[in-house]
């Protein structure tokens, strides 16, 4: 007997028929995406579903956006979330199973939830930054100090790549020609490797991080904007507790990444990196060169100022010695004044009171020679009464021989020369 | 006069040479700078500030090899 059988192509077509029903049509369906490649403007992916506990996958399907819906999708979904439709992201599609002949079941995708990618997006941060802060590490890059002036840095980026070369272009062509010492440390800067590439540059630099002031990690450039590869908490972590100050510039500035909380500073771009560096420098330089000015300017008007005391001085010494003697000599002019006066003071008393004395001692003497006087009258009138003048007067008489007085008429000889005194004379005559 | 003992420029960090010069200019902006100290400060500060600068910067002929050095 001959089985009736089906082509392949005719079950494939019944497969296809069957699945095309309207509860497998336009429906919303929340994936993760891997595997995203664009060929001829179509978009290809593999959607997964993962078991949140142990990774594996429980369920996965191929995917399609056709060119024509592409185009727009891929704008939005850049628009809103930051993100390329890339590889690692969680996604909720509008999606149409078809079973297609040749390559069996596909996911055709016309539209995406950004929202969607976006929430998870910032909540698998939001963990990752949790973790962080409670391992007591999200702080530690972000709290270390640059040193005075950052010259010495250590680049991660992809060899050759274009953000690099702008980065040394910058960096070595500054106006100040500030010396600055630089290295490449490669990795991949995009895709599933690219954390892990990272943390091995961050490893070897930190292997020899007394050679260096700093860490400048930047995206090798051209059109990738898979930033999703970055979200990774090892990654963070390694940036965390890194030793020297890192500075992230692997996007845009609206392509924040959770390397963007965790490192010391973020720039927007490549050259933004070299300029701030440069920047430093030239602070450097211009506090140099300030105090180099105050110093001169302090020195000049030290000298200045000495000079200055110095001509003072110099204009006022012929004058001294003749203010010297004028001082001299209108002190000794005061001191005559004063001199005088004092005499003058002292004299006048003085004289009136000697003259005072003078007439004083006049007087004095005057009444002292009446008083004499009048004492000598009374005693010549009493001498007068009591003078033998006066008893001579009464009629008595002295006799005399040869000069002695003679009171007895025996005391007379024959012939002595007798003198008898009266009061008004004396007469001589001879003893019989 | 007493001469005031200067540690070698090179044997310096850039932060204590210029913590140093800032040092140097307080004093002469004070009035306790001795004027028969002034030049040997003055000297001093100059030969911290070319130290600090030659540091920060780099000659013609350095910037060349370090840029045929990138360009390898």
């Amino acid at each position: 007997m001959q089985q009736q059988a089906f082509t392949l192509q005719q079950l494939n077509q019944r497969i296809g028929a069957l699945i095309a029903v309207a509860e497998t049509q336009n429906v919303w369906v929340t994936a993760e995406l891997s595997d995203v490649s664009v060929r001829g403007g179509h978009c290809y992916m593999e959607l997964l579903q993962k078991d949140p506990n142990n990774g594996s996958t429980l369920a996965k399907a191929r995917g399609v956006i056709w060119t024509n819906v592409f185009s727009r999708i891929d704008a939005e979904f850049y628009a809103s979330t930051g993100q390329r439709f890339a590889s690692g992201i969680k996604v909720m599609v509008r999606a149409s199973a078809t079973f297609h002949a040749v390559y069996g079941l596909s996911l055709v995708i016309t539209a995406v939830n950004p929202e969607y990618t976006m929430g998870d997006l910032l909540r698998r941060r939001r963990e990752m930054l949790m973790r962080l802060q409670a391992e007591g590490i999200l702080e530690m890059n972000r709290q270390l100090q640059w040193c005075e002036v950052p010259l010495r840095i250590a680049v991660i980026s992809a060899q050759g790549a274009a953000g690099y070369g702008d980065f040394i272009n910058q960096l070595y062509n500054n106006r100040n020609r500030l010396h600055f010492k630089s290295r490449l440390f490669p990795a991949i800067m995009q895709g599933d490797r690219a954390p892990a590439s990272i943390i091995s540059a961050l490893n070897a630099i930190a292997s020899e991080c007394e050679n260096w002031d700093g860490v400048v990690l930047i995206r090798g450039g051209g059109a990738t904007s898979d930033l999703v590869a970055f979200e990774d908490y090892d990654l963070a972590a390694n940036i965390a507790q890194f030793p020297l100050p890192i500075i992230i510039g692997i996007g845009h500035e609206r392509d924040i990444t959770i390397l963007d909380y965790v490192a010391n500073m973020r720039v927007k771009t490549p050259t933004a990196a070299a300029e701030w560096l440069i920047a430093r420098g030239n602070e450097a330089l211009n506090h140099l060169k300030s105090i180099g000015n105050a110093i001169l300017q302090a020195t000049t008007d030290r000298l200045v100022g000495c000079k200055e005391q110095l001509s003072y001085y110099g204009g006022l010494l012929p004058t001294v010695p003749h203010a010297s003697t004028e001082r001299a000599s209108s002190r000794l002019r005061n001191d005559m004044i004063t001199l005088a006066s004092i005499g003058a003071r002292r004299i006048t008393p003085e004289l009136s009171r000697l003259s005072h004395t003078a007439s004083a001692i006049n007087t004095a003497t005057a009444t002292l020679l009446d008083r004499r006087k009048d004492r000598l009258d009374a005693m010549q009138t009493l001498l007068d009464t009591l003078s033998p003048k006066a008893t001579l007067r009464r009629g008595y008489s002295i006799t005399r021989v040869n000069g002695k007085v003679v009171t007895s008429s025996t005391e007379i000889n024959h012939g002595d020369t007798i003198s008898t005194t009266l009061a008004d004379g004396t007469i001589i005559s001879t003893a019989n | 006069m007493a001469t005031i003992e200067f540690k070698p420029v090179t044997e310096l960090t850039y932060a204590q040479a210029v913590a140093e010069l800032e040092t140097i200019l307080k004093m002469m902006q004070g009035d306790e700078c001795d004027i028969d100290q002034l030049t040997s400060y003055t000297r001093r500060a100059s030969e911290l500030l070319t130290e600090c600068r030659q540091r920060l910067t780099t000659t013609d002929e350095q910037l060349r090899s370090i840029l045929a050095d990138l360009e390898k």
